[in-house]
């Protein structure tokens, strides 16, 4: 099949979020080099963010970057701050699921509550996260001091709340003080029911 | 002529007050949308010289209304508490087909032009402002209609043009867009960027704005160029960073970017 000729970044939108159609661009030609820089920047946005990750991997961390960001093109991810939530769900069905840790679990969840504190504008200040079988919040404020940044805080809870019905529960908080539980919200996870 | 810094993070708000204090910059401009929870009266505190406003995810020519309308409402308070010199904003693709694209990607100007004229008029009557719109460090050929574009759609509504000098000398490097082709919308604009780019990993290299270095010899000279309209009163000059490299670094490019616009031609 010959190479794809494109003059515009709008020609090749599909392929700037699915590592999968970069093939069918000629390789010396800038648009194979646009869509490289496009998949770069989702990759840092995976592994600088959890690092982690690539112990699972190995430091160049395409054996989970290619085949999640291809399931991400096949279920239409929205590529918002539950991606790293999606992540997790699928790698507890790759062939990385036996050597997952709590560990790659926080800094997964934490990395979620991060973005949706610096990319959500929203009105709600902060946002909860529990993943199944912790008793405890995983939250992220969104910047309230001009001299700081977004917060991202493990809250123990005296009462317990009730689990999540998958995976993962969030709820979004209105304002900066965590005082009204108005139940859990789910991620789309695609393939796993609650 | 006012030389200014962005602010996007708090972390680096010693260094911008610093500079501020040391009379190297003359004002800052505010990622404002990173700080919506920050009381406006906090920002005015914080800050003794002008502001300008740069919104980075209003996502204004794809998202919903009652979203947009929403976000209006909340910047209202921040708009009418610090009397920003300029609201700005971007024309780029933020999605595709309601995936982000985290790398964002250049509208098609011709086909485009219309849905997004309709759109600027809304986000303008929404925040009671002139907007102006930053022109896209482009990579592809479609690059090569922005000046038609910007300066058709500033006639048509009234938004202006936060022309960005090194987004400029990316699109000559990338495709090949000759820096004169962007004269008229210099002169019939008074906000400016400056930044400085770096190629891509892979070859045949691309040319990508990434704020993370001291400005370039090309893009002082484009400057340059542009001397006389840059020291008119009223004229300002962003210089942006983002890597967050510390006081140091930041005085001496700044240092060296004024004394560059203020040096008599030989």
């Amino acid at each position: 099949m010959p190479a794809i000729i494109t003059t515009k970044d709008e020609d090749l939108l599909d392929a700037l979020i699915d590592p999968r159609q970069q093939i069918d661009y000629q390789q010396d030609a800038r648009a194979f080099v646009r869509i490289d820089t496009s998949l770069r920047v989702y990759w840092h946005t995976l592994f600088d963010t959890c690092p982690s990750l690539l112990e699972l991997s190995g430091p160049e961390g395409l054996s989970i970057f290619h085949p999640f960001m291809s399931w991400a093109a096949d279920h239409h991810l929205r590529m918002d701050w539950t991606l790293y939530l999606q992540l997790y769900a699928w790698l507890t069905r790759s062939e990385f699921r036996h050597r997952l840790n709590d560990r790659h679990a926080q800094q997964l969840v934490a990395a979620a509550a991060a973005r949706w504190a610096t990319s959500d504008r929203g009105s709600s200040a902060g946002v909860a996260i529990t993943r199944q079988g912790r008793a405890d919040l995983l939250v992220g404020w969104k910047c309230r001091r001009i001299d700081q940044g977004r917060e991202i805080e493990v809250i123990a809870l005296d009462t317990p709340l009730p689990p999540p019905d998958g995976l993962f529960g969030y709820f979004f908080i209105p304002d900066f003080e965590l005082a009204h539980f108005p139940g859990w919200q789910h991620p789309d996870l695609p393939g796993m029911h609650p | 002529m006012e030389i200014g810094i962005n602010f996007t993070l708090g972390e680096t708000l010693n260094d911008v007050q610093r500079l501020i204090q040391d009379g190297l910059v003359d004002y800052c401009e505010l990622l404002i949308d990173n700080f919506l929870h920050v009381p406006p009266d906090d920002i005015a505190r914080a800050f003794d010289v002008p502001l300008g406003f740069h919104i980075m995810l209003s996502r204004f020519l794809e998202t919903d209304l009652a979203s947009l309308k929403q976000l209006a409402h909340r910047l209202k308070p921040y708009i009418d508490t610090l009397q920003p010199t300029y609201i700005s904003d971007h024309v780029a693709r933020f999605s595709h087909q309601g995936r982000q694209l985290y790398h964002l990607a250049e509208v098609d100007y011709r086909q485009a032009y219309h849905a997004i004229k309709v759109r600027v008029e809304i986000w303008q009557e929404l925040t009671g402002s002139q907007l102006l719109l930053e022109n896209f460090p482009s990579i592809l050929d479609g690059g090569r209609d922005a000046p038609e574009f910007f300066a058709r759609l500033q006639a048509d509504t009234g938004a202006g043009v936060l022309f960005d000098f090194s987004n400029a000398i990316c699109a000559r490097q990338n495709c090949e867009l000759p820096l004169a082709a962007w004269d008229a919308v210099i002169r019939g604009n008074r906000h400016f960027h400056v930044g400085s780019y770096s190629p891509s990993i892979l070859a045949p290299p691309i040319t990508l704005d990434t704020h993370d270095a001291e400005l370039s010899s090309d893009t002082l000279e484009f400057l340059y160029q542009h001397q006389e309209h840059l020291q008119d009163d009223g004229v300002t000059l962003t210089y942006e960073r983002d890597d967050n490299p510390g006081y140091d670094v930041l005085a001496r490019d700044l240092t060296r970017l004024r004394q560059h616009l203020t040096s008599q031609p030989d």
